[in-house]
């Protein structure tokens, strides 16, 4: 009996002591000394043969034309920058973070979920170290878009890197040519349009707002478009902010306009196929030939979904989604990839030092796929004239916002947000207690 | 006479039965199978089953429409005679052949179409070159030049995959061995009391070891090493393998054991001599539980050797082949077919002991 607890005893200890062992950590890399003038220092040669770490989102084609844009630099100071993209890259960045190993610079595509990292003091103030001239290249929303709660007051927590605009609509030129159509340039006119083409025996839009486990963002797109065209920029903000209720007037009326364009007749295959179509494969039918379905409002990544024999400027083309009231002018819906520093030191900080300026996304922007919120990056260096238009259009658009959805907390943005959006266009609740159930979930 | 009738029935039941859960669970896999070399476009426009003889309408004669046609009004065309809207749903004529009108009022063209069987056979296999060989990228370079760049195949993947699995199979099979033997046969202080904490470890979720765990490799230095993820998966699995083996070494008769302990063997000799050999069904039915998990598995990959081109696992290889927003999803089918061939020969050449295995522990002696 006496050697039993012995052995226990013993066996205590020993996992007590690897406990132990587990509990002392190490303190990693050197002190990060350089302010404003890592980029130069980088570029000077001083931290050549230095390791940057990054991760991020994006993978496949958008890794190959990312590590594209980084190579000259790469060749020029000697730095490494090596990235690693994965598609479960939100809960691999988040366990990294607990284990305390975060790699040096991270691709947020939601400032929603760089925010939480900032609040807890994960993320390093990217004024503590850039010069005002590197930040003076973005429009100042960007900045402001960047700049969350920190510890102890608000830092900026990264820089933009891209973005993609929202507000515009597809539709097939040489088919709507044909049928003798005209570009809407007001929502009216829009909407005549819609009530044209279901006069003439199709269905005017093409809408799916299928995504996996991420079904209903399509919606919620939508939703932030109607906002920022029927109520001010102050009440989107309260809203994305979660002071503006999802049940007040605002949204709801947002979420009306939003049925009356989503409804049965306007829908190809039917209010029911809302939620039954895969965003990807929503706008399909309007490359049949002849189109089923003549309009689909979607990002400017969408042309990745396009067939490949279409022709952009033939097959199909694109208008700004116009605005509904003309006391809100001509806003525009981005989203965006933000770069953060969470591992400090003097090469990342050179790194995100050159993130900020135009040069390090040409490459991208020559291959396609993405736009720059640099003010030094020139519409000659896109590949494409898509983008190049988009970004015409966000130039002359009289506002833009980031998608709200994105900024708000993850419970609301990338949970209730969908769901309930995605329960009321599939008729399971009604409008009311669909906004009713997003309030309730707010985290407060 | 009447008993064989029974019996008969009996056996047409079972027999039926049996082939109506073969075929339910085989179907979906033959619709993958299909799938897998079939386009894109394709996939999206028709189902997998369209490869099968059937009747379809098939254009035998298109017609242009008059412009000076009234399109609101009723219509006589091709000897049929509706408005719009019935032209459209399509009219059939007398002699079985259907007037549709395709398209919208305005630019739509009427089609005269016919029943005839047919089959969808346009099957390709670049899905599979895609997946094998890595896709082509044509990407534009800023003086607008094109170039086409190869993208990863799936060797480097197939061979970290097979580096993280093979150790990470063999070494919970040794040390659970040693250790099933140990709580088995061998007479010590505590030992009631470690195996129960080693079966109450069964009921513990992986998920919540990973950080912990993480942050323990970082100080040690392990972090994307393949060491860290033979670690891992060799801790994830030994309880299920210690259990496992426990019960199926428990069962051999006692009587065998005695007599080499009698001729004064040691408790190695034991093990390596009588244990090991008699112990291979339930080995090798572990073996295949952890080969199938660990060859399968995304999430402890992902977190201890992450997601790097050059030590990245198949699953990882897998899921980035879709492309950051998904739009290349029908490269998936024919990439896990490809994934599936190892655990496949896996399965068949170790299944006869399979079912063994499975019973490994049920009964006890």
């Amino acid at each position: 009996m006496k050697s039993k607890t012995q052995w226990l005893i013993l066996s205590l200890v020993v996992i007590m002591a690897f406990a132990l062992a587990a509990c002392g950590g190490a303190t990693d890399g050197a002190a990060a000394d350089c302010v404003n003038d890592c980029l130069d220092r980088a570029l000077a040669g001083e931290f050549s043969g230095e390791v940057v770490t990054m991760t991020g989102p994006f993978v496949d084609v958008d890794a190959i034309k990312f590590n594209d844009s980084i190579a000259s630099f790469e060749e020029q100071t000697g730095i490494d920058i090596q990235y690693e993209g994965s598609q479960e890259f939100e809960s691999a960045i988040s366990i990294r973070v607990d284990a305390g190993d975060p790699p040096n610079i991270v691709d947020f595509p939601q400032p929603g979920l760089m925010a939480n990292f900032a609040s807890t003091g994960d993320i390093v103030d990217v004024t503590t170290f850039l010069p005002d001239s590197a930040l003076g290249n973005y429009n100042d929303s960007w900045n402001q878009m960047a700049t969350v709660p920190g510890p102890d007051g608000d830092i900026q927590a990264g820089v933009f890197h891209r973005f993609n605009g929202k507000s515009i609509v597809w539709y097939p030129i040489d088919d709507f040519e044909a049928a003798g159509y005209a570009i809407p340039e007001t929502w009216d006119e829009l909407i005549a349009l819609s009530d044209q083409i279901l006069a003439d025996g199709d269905a005017p839009w093409c809408v799916g707002i299928g995504s996996g486990a991420a079904t209903g963002w399509v919606a919620t797109d939508w939703m932030e478009e109607i906002m920022l065209r029927t109520t001010s920029l102050e009440n989107y903000d309260a809203w994305v902010a979660g002071d503006l209720a999802f049940s007040s007037p605002e949204v709801t009326n947002a979420a009306e306009v939003l049925s009356s364009v989503w409804s049965e007749d306007y829908v190809f295959g039917g209010a029911a196929a809302i939620v039954t179509t895969e965003f990807g494969d929503a706008p399909t039918p309007m490359f049949e030939d002849p189109p089923r379905c003549w309009l689909h409002k979607q990002g400017n990544f969408i042309t990745s979904f396009f067939p490949e024999s279409a022709v952009a400027g033939e097959d199909y083309g694109f208008f700004y989604l116009p605005g509904i009231d003309d006391a809100y002018g001509k806003p525009f819906l981005v989203a965006g990839d933000i770069m953060s520093l969470m591992k400090d030191s003097n090469a990342a900080r050179a790194v995100m030092h050159y993130f900020t300026q135009g040069e390090a996304v040409k490459e991208w922007l020559a291959a396609g796929g993405a736009l720059s919120p640099h003010l030094d990056a020139e519409l000659s260096w896109y590949g494409n004239d898509v983008e190049r238009g988009v970004a015409e259009i966000v130039a002359a658009s009289t506002s833009f916002r980031f998608d709200g959805s994105d900024l708000m907390p993850g419970e609301v943005g990338a949970g209730s947000f969908w769901e309930e959006m995605t329960n009321y266009f599939s008729g399971a609740t009604d409008l009311t207690s669909a906004l009713e159930n997003i309030d309730a979930s707010w985290p407060r | 006479m009447n008993a064989t009738g029974q019996s008969r029935w009996a056996n047409f039941f079972i027999n039926g039965s049996l082939l109506f859960l073969v075929a339910l669970w085989t179907i979906p896999t033959l619709g993958l199978l299909v799938s897998s070399v079939r386009t894109r476009f394709d996939i999206a426009t028709s189902g997998w089953w369209a490869i099968l003889p059937h009747q379809e309408w098939v254009l035998v004669d298109e017609i242009e429409i008059d412009d000076d046609l009234d399109r609101d009004g009723v219509m006589n065309i091709a000897g049929v005679t509706g408005t719009f809207e019935e032209l459209r749903e399509g009219i059939e004529t007398e002699d079985g052949m259907q007037v549709l009108w395709i398209g919208n009022r305005r630019t739509g063209r009427v089609e005269v179409q016919e029943q005839q069987w047919v089959m969808r056979t346009d099957l390709t296999l670049d899905n599979y070159s895609n997946v094998l060989t890595g896709k082509e990228y044509q990407i534009t370079q800023p003086d607008g030049t094109v170039i086409t760049e190869q993208g990863d195949d799936m060797t480097a993947a197939f061979l970290n995959s097979l580096t993280v699995t093979i150790p990470a199979t063999v070494i919970p099979i040794l040390i659970a061995a040693f250790a099933a033997y140990g709580f088995a046969w061998m007479r010590f202080p505590g030992r009631k009391i470690l195996f129960t904490v080693v079966v109450a470890l069964l009921v513990v979720p992986l998920q919540i070891a990973l950080v912990p765990i993480l942050s323990d490799y970082r100080v040690l230095g392990l972090n994307g090493t393949f060491l860290a993820i033979w670690l891992a998966h060799t801790g994830f699995g030994l309880p299920l393998a210690t259990y496992l083996l426990y019960s199926y070494v428990k069962g051999l008769p006692r009587d065998i054991l005695e007599s080499a302990f009698i001729d004064g063997a040691s408790h190695f000799t034991i093990f390596l001599r009588l244990i090991l050999p008699l112990s291979i069904p339930a080995l090798a039915s572990f073996a295949i539980f952890q080969f199938l998990w660990v060859w399968n598995d995304y999430l402890v990959a992902l977190v201890f050797i992450g997601a790097a081109p050059d030590v990245q696992v198949l699953t990882m290889r897998l899921a980035e082949i879709v492309g950051s927003r998904g739009a290349d999803w029908h490269l998936l089918t024919a990439g896990a077919f490809v994934t599936m061939v190892l655990p496949m020969v896996v399965f068949f050449s170790l299944q006869r002991f399979f079912v063994r295995g499975l019973l490994a522990g049920s009964v006890k002696g």
